[in-house]
């Protein structure tokens, strides 16, 4: 098991109150799986990521209970240096939006040369201002540089020699998640978490993008966690996929058999509201009700309300994860 | 680099017309503001005949066109008029005072940017903790007791308890001044390499320009802040962290630069009102500066002074205003100079 997420809580402050957003949730991936974690806008799939990265912020967002084991190893018992270096070596991390997560300011070759250094070395041996100026150094920096236009060609922008001095608003939507792609992967990490990469890119920079990460699961020996609300890219690219909804992993399944033979009445309803060719012009069917209230969750299963096959049990118990098959696993108390 | 030096070149064109502007302003309102600056400056003896030859002299019997008109010309020759009560060449007055108030006042925008930076940049990092409430409380302070009496105390603290900081004057009376270059103590000094005046001139210096800067602190922390705690919400500050970058670095490079753009907006706005806000600094550590000029010439509608002090303070606002620009394009790159 590379990440194993076990029950894992977690709850932010707001004025109404405190906002239940993971109630918890359990993931299992393994070395080598390219796994996609699928649900509707605010049902925690960004929230569990950043809880993996430990990058929520302290003042609002508190994990209040679980476990999250990265190899074996716990990481909310991590300190802030721990963090930094697992961050650096281990995990990588791409965003929705490669617009805003470039800092404009600076040259992607100052970014991303920063990205090797403090990936590739220990924080110690990384030159900081005052002994930037040693020879040993700037030999450091040199090979830091080569090794930067390396990974740009690794990701597919030409010329990377010449690019690698411009600013970021030189590059264009698709080439910036690339250059986003070699940041996080500059130090060789084990997993990838790619929190929607290709929401805001257009439909064909969408399949280079994805046909890029794939390729790179390959040849860097990746593992992923793809999050995405999109189930056609789920079922181009991903071998597994796990299905939240309110702060719950309600089904997970390899993904032909989640398509083939989903159990979870979620999992049903979200497949069935998947337009296809042969879906009639009003015929679309979409879960009814909307998703709940975080700070005032339903009781029980946080889906009974809307749920057509809800008996009694579900308004009161918290269902368990019931093993279907190996690997299918749903939580839901119809099984 | 072109389309910089071109921008550059038109900006400083465009000078020209704001001091023509400015210079008509504020002639026609000195002549129309009631008072009499002739018969004060003659004295309350002086019979209407002594007023009627000197008001020949200064050529104030002739219209009002043809007063600005020698007024402009005198000007291009370097002449810029005298004062009718002390009867010195403006320009030597300006000479001598104009470079101690600059001096102060870039001390003063210095002292207030460094501070106000650190300040609102712990503030932030500390949100709502005792780091934050104590700059809040800090900056409260200064900027509301009243800058004469900061300064007083000050003096008093500082200057005669402590004896850490002379107490008045840009230099003391054993120190002969540095050869002129600039007329600032602190930089002729220096460009002549005589550190030893330097220290003293700094040490001088410190206590007026810090007082005087206090005006400016509470603007530049609080924006600072404001800024500090929007760019540490931004995205790539997150993509940041997850690449793997130290705090240390991520703060210090990173989100520094966004936040001091917005910092150097106010700077350029504050440096402004330093400079007009000197007078009470300098009359209290007796600096030798404009400030005392301004208000007596004021004061006596000293008609020459007057034009001579907007004219300069006119050129130093657009020149902050440009340097201001072109440091935006500095910090930026997305800026363009058309």
């Amino acid at each position: 098991m590379l990440l194993n997420i076990e029950n894992l809580h977690l709850e932010f402050k707001t004025f109404d109150g405190i906002s239940k957003v993971l109630a918890g949730v359990n993931l299992v991936l393994e070395r080598g799986d390219v796994m996609a974690l699928v649900g509707e806008t605010g049902c925690g799939k960004s929230m569990t990521a950043l809880s993996v990265a430990r990058l929520i912020p302290k003042q609002s967002g508190e994990i209040t209970d679980g476990r999250i084991l990265f190899d074996g190893i716990d990481i909310l018992g991590k300190d802030q240096a721990a963090l930094r270096r697992f961050r650096a070596r281990r995990l990588g991390m791409i965003f929705q939006d490669p617009t805003t997560n470039l800092n404009p300011l600076f040259t992607i070759r100052e970014q991303l040369v920063d990205a090797v250094l403090y990936q590739c070395h220990e924080a110690g041996d990384v030159p900081g201002l005052w002994r930037g100026f040693l020879p040993s150094s700037r030999q450091l920096r040199q090979d830091a540089l080569s090794r930067a236009v390396e990974l740009m060609e690794m990701v597919g922008i030409p010329d990377g020699n010449r690019r690698i001095e411009e600013y970021p608003h030189q590059f264009s939507g698709g080439m910036r998640q690339r250059v986003l792609i070699a940041m996080a992967l500059a130090g060789k990490p084990d997993l990838l978490i790619a929190d929607e990469p290709t929401t805001a890119l257009d439909v064909t920079i969408q399949a280079q993008i994805l046909k890029l990460i794939i390729n790179l699961v390959d040849k860097l020996n990746l593992s992923v966690l793809l999050i995405t609300h999109n189930l056609g890219v789920v079922a181009k690219t991903c071998q597994k996929a796990a299905v939240m909804y309110a702060g719950r992993v309600v089904e997970q399944a390899p993904v032909r058999e989640l398509f083939k033979n989903p159990r979870h009445p979620y999992t049903q309803g979200l497949i069935q509201a998947v337009p296809t060719r042969h879906t009639v012009r009003g015929s679309l069917e979409g879960i009814p009700g909307l998703i709940p209230n975080l700070n005032d969750p339903p009781a029980g299963c946080r889906f009974h309300p809307r749920c057509e096959r809800a008996i009694d049990i579900c308004r009161s118990e918290i269902p368990a994860n019931t093993v279907i098959k190996s690997n299918h696993q749903t939580a839901c108390h119809l099984y | 680099m072109n389309l910089k030096a071109g921008y550059f070149i038109r900006r400083v064109l465009l000078l020209i017309p704001l001091l023509v502007g400015l210079s008509i302003l504020t002639f026609s309102i000195s002549r129309v503001v009631p008072g009499d600056p002739v018969g004060l400056a003659a004295g309350p003896q002086a019979t209407p005949e002594i007023k009627a030859a000197l008001r020949k002299e200064f050529g104030l019997d002739q219209s009002l066109p043809v007063q600005y008109y020698k007024y402009v010309s005198g000007l291009f020759k370097g002449d810029w008029g005298q004062s009718l009560y002390s009867r010195r060449d403006v320009a030597d007055d300006l000479r001598a005072f104009f470079p101690a108030t600059l001096e102060l006042t870039l001390a003063a925008v210095f002292i207030a940017a460094v501070l106000g930076t650190i300040l609102g940049v712990f503030a932030a990092l500390y949100q709502n903790r005792i780091p934050d409430h104590l700059s809040r409380i800090i900056v409260l302070f200064f900027v509301s007791f009243p800058q004469f009496w900061l300064a007083m105390i000050f003096q008093l603290i500082f200057g005669l308890m402590l004896d850490w900081f002379p107490i008045s004057k840009r230099l003391d009376v054993l120190t002969p001044p540095p050869e002129r270059i600039t007329g600032m103590y602190t930089v002729d000094s220096l460009l002549r390499g005589d550190l030893e005046t330097f220290g003293a001139s700094v040490k001088h210096l410190f206590i007026p320009a810090l007082v005087l800067s206090f005006g400016a602190l509470a603007s530049i922390t609080r924006i600072t802040r404001a800024n500090m705690l929007e760019a540490l919400d931004k995205d790539f500050v997150k993509m940041e962290r997850a690449v793997g970058l130290p705090e240390k670095l991520v703060i210090g490079k990173y989100v520094l630069r966004t936040v001091f753009i917005a910092t150097l907006t106010v700077i350029s706005l504050e440096f402004g009102w330093l400079m007009a806000g000197a007078v009470l600094v300098e009359t209290i550590f007796d600096w030798p500066g404009l400030g005392l000029y301004i208000v007596e010439s004021s004061l006596r509608l000293d008609f020459q002074p007057i034009m001579g002090i907007t004219i300069i303070y006119g050129i130093v606002f657009s020149t902050v205003n440009i340097v201001t620009d072109l440091l935006y394009g500095l910090l930026d790159p997305r800026i363009r100079y058309e």
